[in-house]
């Protein structure tokens, strides 16, 4: 094909999806590329998306009778987990029951499947409707340079030309890699394996478990026993009629540990209360991905060079702060940002760097730099053993004691405090804990 | 709710080319780095698909038939014997998520 495009994108996750909607609007002619038999086939999440900004891809989502995605979440626990116990923060609000959702829970394989289709849509509308695609089934092996400058991309021995790539890969960023943004081996410090099963239950005893209402939903997060000492933590998130159940794990620590995920996975399933929480489900499918840690770190050293620009977590944009695990909001804002870019520079008929940094001062300015910015403290703090081993013991280990009633003299909960303080941890600790947690969240 | 073996939970996995015999590994694996001078030989352990195993001699073995592309060698490998690619549509294995 010797047309040239005004942008090639690289992936069709929720950053390249995100990207082709907003140039699809705005009458441009890109070409977007999916290696997977089609948008999703590849994609594995939690998985949150988080926020409200789905809408601006696809206004009024909640509307559709079935959308993409499985249900939105006015339900959140945080879970502090020993062998025995567990200790939840829980909040439920009908607060959130109303849209615009501030968070909706997905499987990759359909979700994507259907934003991709809502941008064919939005391609079909557009000025280059025969002219823009999505394509599937392609592996781009290599991002074609030119003095330095992206001028097209390469699959097996056919080129296609353009004036801008967006590189929207994924975490394994090969092709960020190859056109020299990030190192060609990245260590596993920060990086983590997510693991998952989707278990499948009769509809009814899932809206009974969970207190499920119409399409309620509920996300719960465990710090502690649940990955069996190893630097990460648990997650649970209600489908429609399937759980998403799983975890993270530090690959570092796991290669030091002598730990394997899918030994992991099943140590936190047997824990007593996963046990039951799961009981009578059917495991539908086993995925595993590597996700970032939010540690800046693990960051290409740019976002953008001449012609070039990478979303979502091409460019490891994802951060746990302890709140909730953002990826995918982050992918999707980082897409729409780097089209907008691409139109800018189109318009000023330059898509080198002097207008792509823009993308950089864009996002620096967006929410989504600011908080990984912001929040690498609570990063760090939530990544030490203390979090992920001390802090759910000493919390389970008090309510224990706390909740105990064995018709002896109770003791002052300031006193069962401190015991479990000891045991697990020292005053001095807790207060450097405290310290740290009060300055970083 | 009984736990799966790891067999187990592979074959609910959708692969790609399944019919196929001849497929073209998407990963290259210097098992040669593994057998000499690694010290840990971790994929052995942290591979969630055990693509990488270990027989009786302690030596390491690779197949690329149950691999999920999910990376973790990639990062895990710090010895350099790891050559990570993307699977072929046409002629590699590679996953097809049926929830993802």
């Amino acid at each position: 094909m010797d047309e040239k495009f005004d942008c090639i994108i690289v992936g069709a996750g929720i950053a390249g999806l995100a990207a082709a909607m907003i140039l699809a609007r705005n009458n441009m002619k890109f070409l977007l590329i999916e290696k997977g038999d089609f948008a999703g086939a590849k994609n594995v999440s939690g998985g949150v998306l988080w926020g409200t900004d789905l809408a601006r891809l696809v206004p009024e989502y909640w509307k559709e009778k079935d959308g993409g995605w499985e249900r939105f979440i006015n339900h959140r626990r945080l879970t502090f987990m020993d062998e025995q116990s567990t200790f939840s923060l829980d909040f439920k609000s009908s607060h959130f029951d109303e849209p615009p959702y501030s968070g909706v829970v997905v499987l990759r394989s359909k979700f994507d499947r259907w934003l991709a289709e809502k941008v064919q849509e939005a391609i079909d509308e557009s000025d280059y409707a025969m002219e823009s695609f999505i394509a599937t089934n392609i592996k781009v092996d290599e991002v074609l340079m030119e003095d330095n400058k992206a001028m097209g991309i390469r699959t097996g021995d056919e080129e296609f030309h353009t004036d801008s790539v967006i590189i929207a890969e994924g975490v394994n960023n090969l092709l960020s890699r190859q056109v020299g943004l990030q190192d060609d081996y990245v260590p596993a410090d920060h990086m983590l394996t997510g693991i998952k099963e989707v278990i499948r239950f009769d509809q009814k005893v899932l809206e009974d478990r969970f207190q499920l209402d119409g399409l309620s939903g509920m996300s719960n997060e465990f710090v502690g026993y649940a990955t069996d000492g190893v630097e990460g933590g648990g997650f649970l998130y209600t489908n429609r009629d399937t759980i998403s159940l799983g975890l993270v794990a530090g690959i570092k620590d796991m290669r030091e540990k002598e730990k394997s995920p899918h030994d992991i996975l099943n140590h936190f399933k047997e824990h007593p209360v996963i046990r039951d929480t799961i009981k009578g489900g059917e495991v539908v499918e086993y995925s595993a991905h590597v996700v970032s840690s939010g540690d800046k770190r693990v960051m290409p050293r740019q976002l953008y060079k001449d012609g070039v620009l990478l979303c979502g977590e091409a460019a490891n944009l994802l951060i746990n702060a302890g709140k909730a695990i953002q990826g995918m909001d982050f992918a999707l804002r980082s897409g729409i940002i780097g089209a907008e870019t691409i139109i800018k520079a189109k318009e000023q008929g330059d898509f080198s760097s002097r207008t792509l940094q823009e993308y950089r001062q864009a996002l620096d300015d967006s929410y989504v730099m600011k908080d990984i910015n912001n929040f690498q403290d609570a990063v760090h703090m939530l990544h030490s053993p203390e979090m992920y081993r001390d802090i759910p013991n000493l919390v389970c280990d008090f309510g224990r004691t706390f909740f105990t009633i064995d018709n002896q003299p109770t003791q002052k909960s300031r006193k069962l405090f401190s015991a479990s303080v000891k045991k697990h941890s020292s005053y001095w600790d807790l207060i450097k804990i405290g310290f740290k947690g009060a300055k970083s969240l | 709710m009984k736990l799966l073996t790891l067999s187990e939970r592979l074959g609910l996995v959708s692969y790609r080319n399944q019919a196929k015999s001849d497929i073209k590994p998407h990963i290259r694996v210097d098992t040669d780095i593994c057998n000499s001078v690694c010290p840990h030989k971790c994929t052995t352990y942290v591979c969630p698909a055990n693509c990488y195993t270990m027989d009786e001699d302690g030596k390491v073995h690779f197949q690329v038939e149950d691999c999920i592309e999910c990376g973790t060698c990639m990062y895990a490998c710090d010895q350099g014997a790891v050559d990570w690619n993307y699977p072929d549509p046409e002629i590699g294995r590679g996953v097809t998520w049926n929830f993802g």
